[in-house]
């Protein structure tokens, strides 16, 4: 077998096919300040995340690094190996001089690691306490070529090092020569110490002969030491250089930064040139070392690669934050809003530059150039910049800004729509007040008078949720609310609001369809020109009528055998079959608002391929790896039979009725339609109750806490639509149970289609829109014992929970009331 | 019917797709309706959602 390492998920070759085998260097706290000051927060979530970033830029080990001063290092590693070893699902390097703490670290990674390092400088007394644990382990090591008298400078000091290492290893403790890693070190050949200057080349000499010598044993180099004290764009161009010198010597890994590697295609012959001539020293003017000339050439020239980020460095920093926001890009943004701050105050960096950026964001966004989940990144960017500007202002500049109230209404529990309203509002420069969900009128109407704000957003996605807003309506009027009231929500129309909530109250009420009709809606109001939502019937025209008028549903199908009758519960219900019953065009352009709007063909399937489907796969590995959903299932069948518009469902001795609304015009449906009179014979109904349980509810409200808006949206919708599909999934297993599943739908669209026997229908949605079902359903079903509860409005929690009544009869299928 | 007429739209609310070949007759649309020749009362059938809801299909 090949030498390996191995992580909880994957092996990973040591010799890969095209060298050398990466290792991220950035979750180092010696190494990046960035991954030290996560560290010294003890947020070790975004610790890892930085972690993620290597692994995503193609990083194929991951050094792990918290030895800092004034730090527990034990304490952090364990911490930090056992969150990466279950999240990171490339190899982890354990890089720690301690022995105890390698040890510990070893016997809690569940893989083969490599520990980062073991060395001679102390004459061989921790080499001898690390090697049993490596054997013990079965861990591959690093090893540096340092001795008693210090780093090894000349190829000759490092190979006798290296040998010296290799009799430890392999003759007293019996490690395999494959086992290790032998690191050559290289000083840099950048800071003009004429001691230093072959330094490459003992180097690569070096890496030639532990490869020949000792047959089997492995390489790895910190590549970019070579080039400390030259100009960031020339260093990129040397150590790339390097690295591919090094990997003709035979060098099989190199600790490098995956992302500043430079193919060597990339390289102009020139610079190529010059490199090598630094690299082997090779004098070819008497005048100058080829030091001199390296240097002298990258100061009057910027490598071609280099020219984007020469071109930023040109332009101005005003231009440069309007950018990032306008990209949604976090790169550097803390560094160019220092400089600003040097030039202007914190509140006119907010209203000259933020603010006109999200501006133009939500322009772009309304043209249909820019997609929603782009618009989020942006107002993460804003976000952060707007949290990092506040220290430096005063709090008197805050004084005049519009303020809006957002509520979700009182029986609703869903607040993913007013969520967005308060993100986009609040980082285009509005205060906003996001007082909740469930909100009674009269706390909204207290709420409003106390905070003295401008505008009210009112949201909700039930159907019942209008009802409420239409109904409150003259509250707010008695009250004396006296400000505008904006209104969104799924089950909301123009037409509703302009005829069902305009006419109870005396200021205007809006009707806003998105965030950014909310948006639109409050800068009207500042412009004094906001408009109450009409309707013109002429002009707008009316929702089309049914096609078919007369439906007649007969009832002379067979009766299925139910294969129980009452309710039982299931919890070891596997999630991964699940997926392929997801909805993915439902969940990309819908959920996720990857539309293809003004895209080619061509454009959108590569933003799917690129962009979309890599975060779906992931959110299906964490879906099952972090245990994240759980599915769980009560569900049960009844004897029922209907009466009119009821269907009465008996219970063992308990009977339930189920009143059901009739359609006011043609072809007059009723989901009572679809079963058995008494005279007839009376019927069979099932009913469900499925959940994925609240962990992933948690992670989304998580995600928002911490302003990452645009994995808020991605994990919402992901967990939305996974629930649906585990109602279909669902529905087709009951199918099946009652022996009615011989027509089953081939692909997705079947199932949208329901191109199935029969019909379920959600209790909230357009046939049974009364969330009051749910007492009698909870009464059958006790689906407390899966985890799920009632609200006082009768919703279900956790959210990523879904009901229905199930009906066989093949006549039923949607309609609406 | 040409290729333009011919072009499919999915709902994005539910993944509904609207095939210009088949129409809608349930909802008095014959078949060899384009999509952009729909009245403008036209819905999604399945969840109801307005045509700015519809995406082209590729």
């Amino acid at each position: 077998m090949k030498p390996s390492v191995a992580s909880l998920y994957q092996a990973v070759e040591l010799k890969q096919d095209v060298g050398p085998l990466l290792v991220g260097e950035r979750t180092n706290a010696n190494g990046s300040k960035k991954f030290r000051d996560r560290l010294l927060e003890n947020d070790y979530q975004a610790c890892l995340a930085i972690g993620q970033e290597q692994e995503a830029s193609g990083a194929h080990v991951l050094d792990l690094c918290a030895a800092y001063a004034g730090r527990d290092e034990l304490a952090d590693m364990l911490e930090l190996v056992r969150l990466f070893s279950s999240s990171i699902k490339i190899p982890l390097m354990i890089d720690s001089t301690t022995p105890a703490c390698i040890g510990e670290c070893l016997k809690i990674y569940p893989g083969r690691a490599i520990v980062n390092s073991i060395n001679l400088e102390d004459g061989g007394v921790n080499i001898r306490k690390v090697c049993p644990m490596l054997k013990t382990y079965g861990a591959a090591v690093v090893a540096l070529t340092i001795n008693a008298r210090g780093m090894a400078m000349t190829a000759d000091d490092k190979v006798a090092t290296a040998r010296e290492i290799y009799d430890i290893a392999v003759g007293e403790f019996g490690l395999r020569p494959q086992d290790l890693m032998f690191d050559a070190l290289t000083f840099t050949i950048g800071a003009g110490d004429e001691t230093l200057r072959d330094a490459a080349v003992q180097t690569l000499n070096a890496i030639k002969r532990i490869k020949a010598e000792m047959p089997g044993v492995m390489t790895i180099l910190g590549v970019s030491n070579i080039s400390f004290g030259l100009a960031p764009h020339s260093r990129k161009v040397l150590n790339s250089v390097f690295l591919h010198e090094a990997v003709q010597a035979g060098l099989d890994a190199a600790i490098i930064d995956a992302g500043k590697v430079l193919p060597l295609s990339k390289i102009s012959p020139e610079d190529l040139e010059l490199s090598l001539d630094l690299l082997y020293d090779r004098v070819k003017d008497p005048l100058k070392s080829p030091l001199m000339r390296f240097i002298e050439h990258y100061q009057a020239h910027v490598p071609e690669t280099a020219a984007d980020e020469a071109a930023t460095r040109a332009r101005r920093p005003e231009q440069i934050m309007f950018d990032l926001i306008v990209d949604g890009d976090k790169d550097g943004f803390e560094d160019t809003l220092s400089i600003l701050l040097q030039r202007r105050s914190a509140l006119a960096i907010i209203n000259d530059i933020l603010v006109p950026a999200m501006r133009h964001v939500g322009e772009l966004f309304g043209r249909g150039d820019i997609l929603l989940p782009f618009v989020l990144k942006s107002a993460e960017v804003m976000k952060l910049s707007v949290t990092y500007l506040e220290p430096h202002m005063e709090k008197v500049e805050a004084a005049h800004v519009t303020k809006i109230l957002l509520a979700t209404v009182q029986g609703d529990v869903h607040d993913i729509g007013k969520n967005l309203v308060d993100i986009i509002l609040s980082n285009n420069g509005y205060k906003v007040y996001n007082i909740g969900i469930k909100m009674p009128a009269e706390t909204i109407i207290e709420k409003a008078r106390e905070l003295k704000v401008d505008l009210v957003g009112l949201s909700g996605l039930l159907v019942k949720s209008a009802i409420v807003m239409k109904e409150s309506m003259p509250l707010y009027q008695e009250a004396g609310l006296g400000v505008p009231i904006l209104l969104g929500g799924a089950a909301l129309t123009p037409k509703f609001v302009a005829q069902e909530c305009v006419p109870g109250y005396n200021h205007p009420v809006v009707y806003c369809s998105d965030a950014f009709a909310g948006l639109k809606a409050v800068r009207d109001f500042e412009a004094g020109t906001l408009k109450t939502t009409t309707w013109d019937l002429q002009v707008q025209g009316e929702k089309l009528k049914p096609g078919l008028k007369n439906i007649e549903v007969v009832r002379t199908h067979p009766v299925p055998q139910p294969p129980f009758l009452g309710s039982r519960v299931v919890t070891d219900i596997d999630p991964t079959p699940l997926f392929s019953y997801i909805n993915e065009q439902a969940l990309f352009r819908g959920r996720w608002g990857y539309r293809r709007a003004k895209q080619t063909a061509e454009a959108y399937d590569q933003l799917i391929a690129n962009e979309v489907r890599p975060l779906y796969a992931e959110f299906k590995r964490r879906a099952i790896q972090d245990g994240l959903v759980r599915p769980q299932a009560a569900y049960g069948y009844f004897r029922c039979h209907s009466e009119g518009d009821v269907l009465h469902v008996q219970d063992g001795d308990a009977t339930h009725l189920f009143p059901f609304p009739r359609q006011a015009e043609p072809p007059h449906l009723c989901i009572t339609d679809f079963f058995r009179t008494p005279a007839e014979g009376g019927d069979i109904v099932a009913f469900f109750v499925v959940t994925i349980g609240p962990e992933i509810d948690k992670a989304t409200h998580a995600l928002y806490d911490a302003n990452k808006y645009h994995d808020y949206l991605m994990l919402h919708g992901f967990s939305v639509e996974l629930t649906d599909a585990f109602a279909e999934y669902w529905h087709q297993v009951m199918r099946r149970e009652l022996g009615i599943g011989g027509a089953e739908p081939e692909n997705l669209t079947g199932f949208v289609n329901q191109a199935y026997q029969g019909s379920r229908y959600g209790f909230g949605y357009p046939a049974c829109p009364d969330l009051d079902a749910h007492k009698a359903v909870f009464a059958m079903l006790k689906p407390e014992r899966i985890g799920v509860t009632l609200t006082d409005g009768m919703e279900m929690v956790p959210e990523q929970t879904t009901s229905a009544i199930v009906a066989h009869h093949p006549q039923a299928k949607y309609f609406a009331v | 019917m040409n290729a333009t007429t011919a072009k499919k739209y999915i709902c994005v609310n539910c993944g509904y797709i609207y095939d210009p070949e088949l129409g809608d007759p349930m909802n008095n649309i014959p078949p060899g309706t384009a999509f952009e020749s729909l009245p403008k009362e036209w819905v999604c059938p399945i969840c109801y959602a307005m045509q700015d809801m519809f995406d082209p299909l590729s």
